[in-house]
């Protein structure tokens, strides 16, 4: 029988070079499927629902002493005896740093995915970055990319990963400042502890964060039987056992209850939580990160996860 | 004698490499299936609970050890029990083997255990004398080991008992003197008459060892006796082995080889003889050919039947020609209704005794029968006598003839006084006579006494010395009833009293019957011995017996064997059990004589040492397909549990459910795409047609091939089907035209049939077709149509008179007469008197009534009463004939509305009497029904 999990482009350690031009060749595709599902998210200028700078009409207000007298809306104070000011929405541009996992784990792919883990994710954070760019956000990506605000800030975006050095683990978040949105993309496989415990201080400085979990659904499902040896894409370790199907249930149990732990702690500091499966659309992804980074409430669509 | 070994010990070494082998199979335990898993982490953490073996369990190493060890051993071919002759001295190795009856179940071992010993001899480098001793001639004279397995490839067993002492005198003879090694006798294990005289001869020899070889014997069994009593046939068999119980089964066998019947040999424990009854019929007795122990192949185990145990052939003759009318009054009445089941029959084909018995006597019967026959013809006595005293049994009742007949009688038993005695009546004192028990030595012995016979009249036996000896049945007050007297081969049989009802009630009885039947088993089957009276001939072989119980047409150098009267024969070399003499009669020889019993060989000898020991081919048993097999089973169980460690068996439930489910689709896919095939296809072309004709009776014409005939036939009949429909419940369908010559015409109840004779002339195939309708209950309507039908009045013949008289010329017709006044056509339905159509004046012509007549005839019964044919020439449907509108076709002649009126009632009248038949009978009767209720 052919093994159900293959690892797509593997390539070893050392390798960075021949690893970042797989990864470049990986990036245009997904930026045009990127592109593509953006489109069928429905986004625009979105106000912050508070008055600032901005060109909407926001609200009249008695107009207070102190106040530049340009700001009265004299066509308005004309109808009574008071004088009023015109607010503007403020629509101020939002920096959201976008962050992929792609490390050698998430190069999986099952034959029960559509592609793979990397791939979803590469896709997700070039939709995200092209939506959040034609709403005028400012977009960044950790140790990656410097926070820039353009219309083409997704390709630039793709660029950017093409020629980045590999990284492991969560990122260097030190040059994040103030209060922005970062969006988090991974498999998350490490233990709960460990991935709160790097995104606790991210939290306390005041970031917003939403965290994707990407999953194949042979991790999920655990479709395996018989005497079977479990290889570790990045640590190498192997594990063998003999008779796959019988761990089945406690494998799901131990998986599943791994992604409620993950999800509890995060929705307890304020993020949201949404994992997906790469056997389904990348836009049901795409339109849940969305849904958060618009301002509804954290957890709101689906009690925040996504079954 | 070791009890194991192996034959090829040098492949043991390979044993050695069992470590080697157990070390691999620790070192390389099953290869996993290779999958890469990203959250390794969390599945460690589950599967920290399982133990995960890096190597194949123990008990699998252990298997596959066994595995490995089953193959070398079995390779090594261990032996029990394996054979470990050596031959002992210098000389020859003289083989004495028997190629008896007995030996042909193990025949095999037989040769296998000489062959060890020629090539024991060989390694020896001894000659070998090899002798049969069921064989004709033995040629014992020491030869090479190549010359004595040649001899051995060449004999066979023989459906013979062995001749053990003129062996040894040829091996005596042989040896001439040199002093042999080995003597081996490889014995059958029964013992003959001639052991110890073979033996001593063997021994004064003094050979170096004397050894007996011998097999089990479980399976030397033989049946020596079979008789045919009254209701089964017994049949006895003698065993080798008499230690345990056994039980066996014996089949009766008829000529093809098919069983007939079957009985069980139940042999108590240590008895050596069995008797098994096969109850069968006695009909099917008599086609029993030979008897066979089941699932034994020896000659022994087979009895050959001769036809001593066969029908008999029974002639009877009658004094009294007698009539055909009083059968009870007939005196071979009874006796063939007695005999019928038991035997052939042959009755005289004249009534003319002196050509009808050389007859009778030619056809050669068992027994003739004579029921009061006083004086025969002179010239017949003496061919009579002759088949007699050949073996015939002349069978006589007495009667009125022979009561009157002079005493001078040569063929009766005894001297009979004239004239016969009455027992009762109006003049006489004396009542009628019972029968006295049957006395113990006749045949008739063992019947009960007959209470329910009373013998009012008998002839009677002049006293003489030996009359009682003779006698085998009496009445009760002592006077014979039957008595017998042997004429040679022959016996003449008198029943005092005859042979119907009217002297005695003893053939209405039971016991006649028995009586009968008994003294026809007795008679000789085959009837006299043969033509020529004084010697009797050899009779050829027919079929032999082999040595395997099967008979076969290869006669071979069976020489023609003379059997004299009443002794068995007894097989021999030149006579080789088989059936002697030619299809239509034989004489069985079989391998043993009645009441032989087989008796274990006797080899102990005083002063010699004899070796006794078994065959080798049974006792050497190889564990070599043991071991193998084994082998197999481990290899099988190691497959599964791999495959179970692989987890193959994982999906195997969902996989039977689904394939279960599967094959339940399937199953139900074919019931609905095949819903009829269940059914058997009876149906056939044409059906439809034939169940609306059944459904709606219709009238029918036949065609003509005239036209215009034709059509006015449709028209007319169209006319009556209305009319009948209008006035009766009977609704005919639409009339039907036939073609004689092919059309099925027993769908319709008459058919009418124009006669013209410008229309051809039908088929004498169509004709007898036509005849065929009538005979089975049809009614055909003639019409000429011409006002002058041609019956009965010669000289105003018409054409179509003519042509009616061709037709009916070839049909078998009953006599007939115009319609009487009372006939049921005249009463039917309407009250008529006469039968008009477009014509009026011509009667209607039916069959005569038979009721005077008295003489039967075929036609009129097989139609309950209805006249097979009606015959008309007044143009019936010329009247009849409507067109569409429902106006008549044809004016009537003279043109009256009346008469067409009367054409259509007589065409009711003709249809209600076809299809009621002589239940409107009764209404011809109903005045004087009417009259008898009345009082």
């Amino acid at each position: 029988m052919a093994s159900i999990g293959q690892i797509v482009e593997q390539t070893t350690g050392g390798e960075v070079l021949s690893r970042a031009r797989a990864r470049a060749a990986l990036v245009p595709d997904c930026m045009v499927e990127a592109r593509r599902i953006a489109n069928t998210v429905i986004a625009g200028w979105h106000g912050r629902r508070k008055r600032g700078i901005g060109e909407n009409f926001w609200q009249f207000r008695p107009y207070a002493e102190g106040e530049s007298l340009a700001a009265i809306d004299w066509r308005r104070s004309a109808r009574d005896d008071h004088t009023y000011v015109r607010d503007r929405e403020w629509e101020a541009a939002h920096t959201v740093w976008l962050w992929a996992d792609l490390s050698p784990s998430m190069m999986y792919k099952s034959t029960f995915g559509a592609v793979s883990k990397e791939s979803r994710a590469l896709v997700l954070m070039l939709a995200l970055a092209e939506i959040l760019a034609r709403s005028g956000e400012r977009i960044g990506c950790p140790g990656i990319m410097e926070p820039v605000s353009a219309r083409n800030a997704a390709e630039r975006l793709a660029t950017a990963i093409m020629h980045a050095p590999q990284t492991a683990g969560l990122p260097e978040t030190g040059m994040i400042r103030g209060h922005s949105d970062i969006v988090l993309i991974g498999d998350f496989l490490d233990d709960a502890d460990r991935i709160m415990e790097r995104i606790t201080p991210l939290a306390r400085r005041g970031l917003r964060g939403h965290v994707v979990e990407i999953a194949d659904p042979a991790e999920e499902t655990f479709p395996y039987s018989g005497r079977t040896e479990f290889t570790d894409p990045e640590t190498g370790e192997k594990l063998v056992s003999g008779r796959a199907e019988t761990v089945r249930e406690d494998y799901r149990r131990a998986y599943l209850s791994r992604r409620e732990t993950l999800g509890e702690s995060l929705r307890r500091l304020g993020w949201s939580f949404a994992f997906h499966r790469t056997d389904h659309l990348a836009s049901e992804a795409l339109v849940t990160v969305h849904g958060y980074l618009s301002g509804l409430p954290a957890g709101g669509i689906n009690g925040g996860t996504r079954t | 004698m070791s009890a194991f070994a192996f034959a090829n010990p040098a492949i043991l070494i390979g044993l050695l490499a069992l470590p080697v082998i157990w070390w691999l199979l620790r070192l390389t335990p099953p290869r996993p299936k290779s999958e890469v898993f990203p959250p390794l982490r969390i599945l460690a953490s589950v599967l920290k609970r399982e133990e995960t073996p890096a190597n194949s369990p123990w008990w699998l190493t252990l298997l596959r050890m066994a595995l490995a060890a089953a193959i070398i051993l079995a390779i090594a071919n261990p032996v029990i029990n394996p054979r470990a002759n050596s031959l002992n001295g210098s000389g020859p190795l003289v083989l004495l083997v028997d190629n008896s009856w007995a030996t042909a179940p193990d025949w095999d071992r037989r040769v296998q255990t000489a062959e060890a010993l020629i090539a024991d001899a060989e390694d020896a480098g001894v000659p070998v004398s090899v002798t049969f001793t069921a064989d004709a001639t033995h040629d014992a004279v020491p030869g090479s080991a190549a010359a004595a397995r040649e001899k051995l490839a060449a004999a066979a067993p023989k459906p013979l008992v062995p001749d053990r002492e003129r062996a040894a005198a040829a091996v005596t003879e042989a040896i001439n003197g040199t002093r042999p090694g080995t003597v081996v006798v490889l014995s059958d294990g029964v013992a003959n008459a001639s052991d110890e005289t073979a033996l001593d001869a063997l021994a004064s020899l003094s050979p170096a060892e004397l050894r007996v070889i011998e097999g089990d014997g479980a399976r030397t069994m033989a049946l020596t006796e079979a008789t045919n009593n009254a209701d089964a046939m017994s049949v006895t068999a003698t065993r080798l082995a008499t230690g345990m119980p056994q039980s066996m089964a014996v089949n009766a066998l008829d000529p093809q080889g098919r069983a007939l019947a079957s009985g069980t040999l139940d042999f108590a424990a240590s008895a050596a003889t069995a008797t098994a009854e096969i109850s069968a019929p006695f009909e099917l007795r008599n086609d029993f050919a030979r008897l066979a122990v089941a699932d034994l192949a020896t000659a022994g185990s087979v009895r050959l039947l001769d036809d001593g145990f066969r029908r008999r052939r029974v002639a009877l003759i009658s004094g009294d020609s007698g009539s055909d009318f009083q059968p009870l009054l007939q005196p071979l009445y009874y006796i063939s209704r007695a005999l019928q089941p038991y035997a052939d029959l042959i009755e005289p084909t004249t009534a003319d005794l002196s050509v009808s018995i050389p007859q009778i006597l030619e056809g050669n019967p068992s027994a003739i029968v004579m029921a009061d026959v006083g004086r025969l013809p002179a010239d017949v006595y003496e061919p009579l006598q002759q088949w007699i005293s050949r073996g015939g049994t002349l069978i006589r009742f007495a009667g009125p003839r022979l009561a009157a007949a002079p005493a001078d009688d040569p063929l009766v038993p005894v001297i009979l006084r004239q004239g016969e005695r009455a027992l009762g009546g109006a003049m006489s004192w004396s009542e009628p006579q019972a029968m006295a028990d049957f006395p113990a030595t006749g045949p008739f012995a063992g019947l009960p006494r007959a209470d329910d016979i009373t013998v009012n009249r008998q002839v009677l036996a002049e006293p003489t010395p030996d009359l009682a000896d003779r006698t085998w049945a009496s009445l009760a007050d002592g006077t014979p009833l039957v008595t017998t007297r042997e004429q040679e081969a022959g016996r003449i049989v008198l029943f005092h009293t005859s042979a119907e009802a009217t002297w005695s009630n003893m053939p209405l009885s039971g016991t006649f019957v028995e009586m009968l039947r008994r003294l026809v088993q007795m008679a000789r089957a085959g009837g006299a011995a043969s033509a020529t009276a004084d010697t009797a001939a050899a009779l050829p072989p027919f079929r032999l017996l082999n040595a395997d119980g099967t008979l076969t047409t290869e006669t071979g150098i069976a020489r023609p064997i003379t059997i004299a009267a009443g002794a068995t024969p007894v097989a021999s070399f030149d006579h080789p059990p088989g059936l002697y003499g030619t299809e239509d009669g034989f004489s069985a020889v079989n391998l043993l004589a009645p009441g032989t019993e087989l008796q274990p060989f006797n080899a102990s000898l005083d002063g010699v040492n004899v070796v006794r020991e078994g065959l080798i081919g049974g006792e050497a048993q190889s564990l070599r397909p043991l071991l193998f097999a084994l082998a197999f089973l481990f290899i099988v169980l190691d497959s599964l549990v791999v495959l179970f460690m692989n987890g193959a068996f994982s999906r195997l439930p969902r996989l039977s459910r689904s394939a279960a489910a599967g094959l339940a689709v399937l199953a139900g896919l074919l019931l609905v795409a095949h819903p009829g095939e269940g059914l058997a296809q009876d149906a056939q072309p044409g059906d439809d047609v034939i169940m609306e004709h059944l459904d709606t009776t219709h009238l029918a014409y036949v065609v003509t091939g005239e036209a215009e005939v034709d059509q006015l036939s449709e028209q007319g009949l169209q006319g009556l089907t209305q009319f009948l429909t209008y006035r009766t419940t009977l609704e005919p369908g639409a009339p039907v035209g036939v073609d004689i010559a092919t059309d099925e015409l027993a769908f319709y109840p008459i058919i009418y049939w124009p006669i013209s004779a410008n229309a051809p002339m039908p088929s004498q195939a169509a004709i007898s077709r036509i005849d065929a309708y009538m005979r089975n209950g049809g009614t055909v309507l003639f019409d000429t149509q011409d006002q002058y039908s041609g019956l009965h009045s010669s000289g105003m013949t018409t054409p179509n008179g003519e042509r009616l008289q061709a037709i009916l010329g070839n049909i078998d017709i009953p006599p007939l007469e115009p319609t009487p006044e009372d006939h049921v056509l005249a009463r039917s339905f309407y009250l008529l008197n006469d039968f008009p159509g477009r014509y009026a004046g011509s009667p209607l012509w039916v069959e005569a009534r038979q009721e005077a007549a008295q003489t039967g005839s075929e036609l009129s019964s097989s139609g309950d009463g209805v006249t097979p044919l009606l015959i008309t020439a007044n143009d019936l449907a010329g009247a009849w004939a409507v067109d569409a509108q429902g106006t008549p076709v044809l004016p009537t002649v003279p043109s009256d509305a009346m008469q067409r009126e009367f054409a259509y009632r007589a065409g009711v009248n003709i249809m209600m009497y076809m299809l009621t038949g002589n239940y409107k009978a009764d209404q011809v009767h109903v005045p004087a029904l009417l009259e008898r209720l009345g009082q």
